[in-house]
C-alpha cells in the first residue's frame, strides 16, 4: 500500500441536489403531503359545497334532537319523541355490543371444543369436525345469516302454538316472535345471598392459592376442585333458603297477541347470535387446531410418560403451550365477530349500523357525521382489543425463554 | 444353557390385525369402550342428518313445477327446487339481456384462455401475462360486458388488448410445440435470428405495431349493444365486482404495505392511518359510506353510478386487508436479502421488484388465497345495498309471483355454489404451497 502512510485523502463528496438521499427523502415526503393535502382540501370543500347546495344540515346538533321511530330491541329506557338520536346512537351501540359479547362467548368455548376434536384420535369424529369447519367457513357469513332468520327462526311456530323450552314450567318461551325468558326480581333479603356468594368466592379462591403453595412447597396435593364447588353452591343456596326465599320471577304471560313480561329478544337476535357463533367457530377451531399442532410432540409424549391421563395431557401441557400461538389469531376472530355482527341489518337486528347508521341516517341525514360516529365507534372498539392484545403478546414474550 | 440362533430370525409379516381394514378400523374407531361409544354415536348424528339432508333435498323433493303450489301438490315435505331451476338465467347472468348472454361467456371464456398458459410449464413469459391480464383483460371485458360507444380511450385499449390476446396465445402455441417463445419464433421467421438486439426488436415492434393498426381498424367496424349496470346480476355481478377487486387490491395492498415500511416518515404514518382505519371498521359500513358520501365528494354534474362506488368501496377495504398481509410477508424475510440485493447495485425498487417482493408474495400466498376467498365471500354484501349480485337474486326469487315464499332452497344452492367455488380455491392453494415449498427444499 503506497498511501497507507500519509493521511488518507477523503474523496471530495460532490453534493448533487438530485442524488442526494435526503433532499430526495424530504422531495418525496413533501410531495405525498401536497398530494393527500390537496385531496383532501379538495374532498372538505366539494362536500362543504354539495351540502350548501343541497341544503343539507350540518354539524352535531342532531345528538339532542328526539328521534321518531321506536328500535324493537334496546337495553335502556327509550320513549319515541322524547328519546334523541343520541339515545339511538346508545342503543345501538348497547345492542352490537351485547350480540358480540354473546356470539364471541359462545363462538370461543364451542370453536376451541370443535378444534380438540379435529385432533382426536377418532377418525369419525375427527372428519365430522373438519366438515363442520370446511362448510361453515366457505358458505358467506351473510347467507347463514339470512337463512338462520328466514330458514329457521321465522319458522318457529306463532304465538298461541309456542315451544316451552323449561319443560312445561312456562319460563322459556320460543315462538316465531322471538325468545321469552322469565327474568328473577329479587326481594328484601336477596342481597345477603348475594353477598355470601361473594364471599365464598373469595373464601375459594384463598383456599385454592394456599393449596398450590402447599403443593409447591411439600408435593402434597389437595383436592380443592370439588369442595370448592360445593362451598359455592351450597352456601348461597343456604342462606337464600334460610331468608325465606326472596326471589320471584317475572314470568312472561300471554296477554292478547302476544306474550307480555320478563325479558325477550327478537327472532332476528337469535338468527344473528346462532350464525355468528358457528361461523366464528369453525374459524376459531382452525386457529386452536393450528395452535395445538405447533406444540412440539415430544412435550405431550414425554407427559404421557410420566403418567399423566390423555385429558390432563391436553390441558395442562399441551393448551397452556399453545395459548400464546392461539390467543393473536383469537382475538382477532372477537374483532371480526364484532365487526360482523353488523350484518344484522340483513335482517333487521337493530344494531348501531341499522339502527342508526340507515334508520337514523335517512330520517335526520347528517350523512358526513352519522356515517364518521358509527365508523369511531368500531375504530374504538378495535383499538381496544388491540390495545390489551398487545399487552397479552408482550407479557407472553416476557415469559418466554 | 444358552440359546442363541447365528441366523437372523425370519422377517414376519405385520399382524392381521394391524394391517386389514379392520385393524384400522380397531385402531381409529373401536381402541376403547369409550371411543367404540362416541364412534357410534357420532354416527348416528351423521346418519340422521344426511338422510334428513337426503330425503328433503333429492327423494322428496320437486325439480319440475310451474309454481310453488305444484311443488306442494308434489310433496310438502321436500324441497322445491323448480323455483331455483327456473331462475338459473337469472341466478348467473342477473337481468342481462338474454339475446346477449353469449357475450359474458365469451368474456369469461377469454380469461380462462388468457390464463391457461400461466399453467403451462414449457410456456415463457409467464409475468407479462399475469401483467396482461391485470392490465389489460378489464378493457377487453368491460367493454364487451357493457357495450355501448367506444370512446378513443377505450378503442385504444380494446385493440391492444386484442393484439396482447393474439400474441399470448401464439406465445402459448409455439411455447407448446416449439419449445421456445414468441419473439424468438418470430424472429427466426423473419430471418433475423443473426441480427444485433437492437434491429431484432425493432422488427418485433414494427410486427405488434402493424398487428395494432390492422385491428384498430377491424374494431371500428363494429359495436356492441349497450347493457346498462342495472341489468347486470347474478353470480356475473358477483364475480365482476369481486374480480375487480382482486385484481386492484394486490397491487394497492403492495404499494400500502411498502408505505407502511417506508423510512420516510411522512408516508409510513398516512400509509398506516389508512390501513387501520379501514381495517378496524366493517365492510358494511364501508359500502354505505360509499354510497352516501362519496356523491357529496364529487362535483358537482359529475354523478358516479352504484356500481362504480361499491366497487371503490371493495377495493379499498381489501387493499388494506392485502397490505397488512403482504407486510407480514414482507417481515418474514430475512433482511440479508435487500442487504445483498443493495450491494450488487439494486435500488430501492430493483430490491424490492426483483428480490424481496417475490420472497414475501410466494411465503404468503395461502393468505393471499385466504383473503381472495373472503373477498368473495364478502361480496354478497352488496346485496344489502341493493345490487342484484347472486344473493340479491337469489332473495328475490321469493318475491316472484310463482315462487312467493321460497326462501331456504335458493339460499341452500347460494351456499352450495359458494362453498364450490370457495372450498376448491383453498384446496388448490394448499396444494400450490405443498407444490411451493417443495421446490424450495432442494
Amino acid at each position: 500500500m503506497t498511501d497507507s502512510s500519509g493521511p488518507r485523502l477523503k474523496p471530495k463528496e460532490k453534493f448533487n441536489f438530485f442524488q442526494d438521499q435526503r433532499v430526495r427523502s424530504v422531495f418525496y415526503q413533501l410531495l405525498t403531503a401536497g398530494i393527500v393535502g390537496y385531496l383532501g382540501w379538495y374532498l372538505i370543500s366539494t362536500t362543504a359545497h354539495n351540502l350548501e347546495v343541497r341544503g343539507m344540515n350540518t354539524g352535531f346538533g342532531f345528538i339532542n334532537v328526539s328521534a321518531g321511530f321506536d328500535p324493537d330491541f334496546k337495553l335502556v329506557e327509550y320513549q319515541p319523541g322524547i328519546g334523541t338520536y343520541g339515545d339511538i346512537f346508545l342503543i345501538g351501540a348497547l345492542n352490537t355490543l351485547l350480540i358480540s359479547f354473546l356470539a364471541i362467548i359462545v363462538s370461543t368455548f364451542l370453536g376451541f371444543f370443535i378444534g380438540v376434536l379435529r385432533l382426536s384420535n377418532n377418525w369419525l369424529v375427527a372428519k365430522v369436525a373438519l366438515a363442520y369447519v370446511e362448510i361453515f367457513r366457505n358458505v358467506p357469513l351473510l347467507i347463514q345469516i339470512v337463512f338462520w332468520y328466514i330458514g329457521v327462526f321465522s319458522l318457529l311456530p306463532v304465538v298461541k302454538k309456542s315451544i316451552d323450552l323449561s319443560f312445561g314450567a312456562e319460563r322459556v318461551i320460543l315462538n316465531n316472535r322471538g325468545l321469552y325468558m322469565a327474568t328473577p326480581v329479587p326481594g328484601d333479603l336477596f342481597w345477603l345471598t348475594l353477598v355470601t356468594l361473594a364471599a365464598t368466592i373469595i373464601g375459594v379462591w384463598i383456599f385454592r392459592r394456599r393449596a398450590k403453595k402447599s403443593q409447591e412447597k411439600s408435593g402434597t396435593q389437595t383436592k380443592t376442585l370439588l369442595p370448592s364447588l360445593a362451598a359455592i353452591i351450597l352456601l348461597p343456596l343456604a342462606v337464600f333458603f334460610i331468608t325465606g326465599m326472596p326471589l320471584e320471577w317475572n314470568i312472561p304471560e300471554l296477554k292478547g297477541f302476544n306474550f307480555v313480561g320478563g325479558t325477550s329478544v327478537p327472532p332476528s337476535f337469535l338468527a344473528l347470535l346462532v350464525s355468528l357463533s358457528i361461523y366464528h367457530a369453525a374459524h376459531i377451531a382452525e386457529s386452536v387446531r393450528a395452535g395445538i399442532l405447533s406444540v412440539d410432540k415430544g412435550q405431550s409424549e414425554a407427559a404421557l410418560s410420566i403418567g399423566l391421563k390423555s385429558s390432563r395431557v391436553m390441558s395442562m401441557v399441551v393448551i397452556p403451550q399453545a395459548m400464546p400461538a392461539i390467543v393473536p389469531p383469537l382475538i382477532s376472530n372477537w374483532m371480526n365477530t364484532v365487526k360482523n355482527s353488523s350484518l344484522a341489518i340483513a335482517i333487521g337486528y337493530s344494531d348501531i349500523v341499522s339502527l342508526f347508521m340507515q334508520t337514523a341516517l335517512n330520517q335526520a341525514g347528517y350523512a358526513v357525521e352519522m356515517v364518521g360516529m358509527t365508523m369511531a365507534f368500531y375504530m374504538f372498539i378495535s383499538l381496544t382489543i388491540s390495545f390489551f392484545l398487545n399487552i397479552y403478546n408482550k407479557r407472553v414474550q416476557l415469559v418466554e425463554r | 444353557m444358552a440359546i442363541v440362533t447365528k441366523e437372523k430370525t425370519a422377517e414376519r409379516p405385520a399382524p392381521i390385525s394391524e394391517t386389514s381394514v379392520f385393524g384400522w378400523m380397531r385402531k381409529n374407531l373401536f381402541s376403547s369402550a369409550f371411543n367404540t361409544l362416541l364412534t357410534l354415536f357420532t354416527l348416528y348424528i351423521v346418519y340422521l342428518t344426511l338422510s334428513g339432508v337426503f330425503t328433503w333435498g333429492i327423494v322428496d323433493a320437486t325439480f319440475i313445477a310451474d309454481n310453488r303450489r305444484e311443488c306442494y301438490d308434489n310433496s310438502l315435505t321436500g324441497a322445491c327446487w323448480a323455483g331455483v331451476i327456473a331462475w338459473f338465467d337469472n341466478i348467473f347472468y342477473g337481468r342481462y339481456p338474454r339475446d346477449e348472454i353469449w357475450r359474458i361467456n365469451f368474456g369469461l371464456f377469454l380469461l380462462v384462455l388468457w390464463m391457461a398458459p400461466l399453467w403451462m410449464a414449457k410456456v415463457r413469459g409467464k409475468v407479462l401475462i399475469g401483467a396482461t391480464v391485470v392490465g389489460l383483460y378489464p378493457f377487453l371485458a368491460g367493454y364487451l360486458f357493457a357495450g355501448g360507444d367506444k370512446g378513443l380511450f377505450m378503442q385504444v385499449m380494446i385493440s391492444a388488448a386484442i393484439v396482447a390476446f393474439a400474441i399470448n396465445m401464439g406465445n402459448m402455441l409455439t411455447g407448446l410445440f416449439k419449445n421456445v417463445g414468441l419473439n424468438t419464433f418470430l424472429i427466426n421467421l423473419a430471418g433475423q435470428s443473426k441480427a444485433s438486439d437492437k434491429t431484432r426488436r425493432n422488427v418485433l415492434l414494427g410486427m405488434f405495431g402493424i398487428a395494432f393498426v390492422a385491428v384498430y381498424i377491424w374494431q371500428m367496424g363494429w359495436t356492441a349493444e349497450r347493457v346498462g349496470w342495472t341489468r347486470w346480476g347474478g353470480l356475473f355481478l358477483t364475480l365482476v365486482i369481486s374480480g375487480i377487486g382482486i385484481a386492484s387490491s394486490l397491487p394497492g395492498g403492495i404499494l400500502l404495505a411498502l408505505g407502511r415500511r417506508s423510512k420516510l416518515p411522512v408516508v409510513r404514518i398516512l400509509s398506516t392511518g389508512f390501513i387501520e382505519v379501514f381495517r378496524s371498521v366493517p365492510l358494511i359500513t364501508v359500502l354505505f359510506m360509499a354510497t352516501t358520501m362519496f356523491p357529496l365528494f364529487m362535483p358537482e354534474g359529475f354523478v358516479l353510478n352504484k356500481l362504480v362506488q361499491v366497487i371503490i368501496a371493495v377495493v379499498l377495504f381489501n387493499a388494506c386487508y392485502m397490505a397488512e398481509i403482504v407486510r407480514a410477508g414482507l417481515q418474514a424475510i430475512p433482511k440479508g436479502q435487500s442487504e445483498g440485493a443493495h450491494t450488487i447495485g439494486l435500488g430501492y425498487w430493483g430490491t424490492m421488484g426483483l428480490i424481496v417482493m417475490p420472497q414475501a408474495l410466494k411465503h404468503m400466498i395461502p393468505n393471499i388465497v385466504g383473503n381472495i376467498i373472503g373477498l368473495l365471500k364478502d361480496t354478497t354484501l352488496v346485496s344489502i345495498i341493493g345490487l342484484f349480485d347472486l344473493l340479491g337474486m337469489l332473495r328475490s326469487i321469493s318475491k316472484d309471483v310463482p315462487w312467493l315464499g321460497l326462501h331456504k332452497e335458493p339460499l341452500i344452492f347460494g351456499a352450495i355454489l359458494f362453498f364450490i367455488i370457495c372450498f376448491s380455491m383453498s384446496k388448490y392453494s394448499r396444494h400450490l404451497e405443498v407444490k411451493l415449498s417443495a421446490g424450495e427444499k432442494h
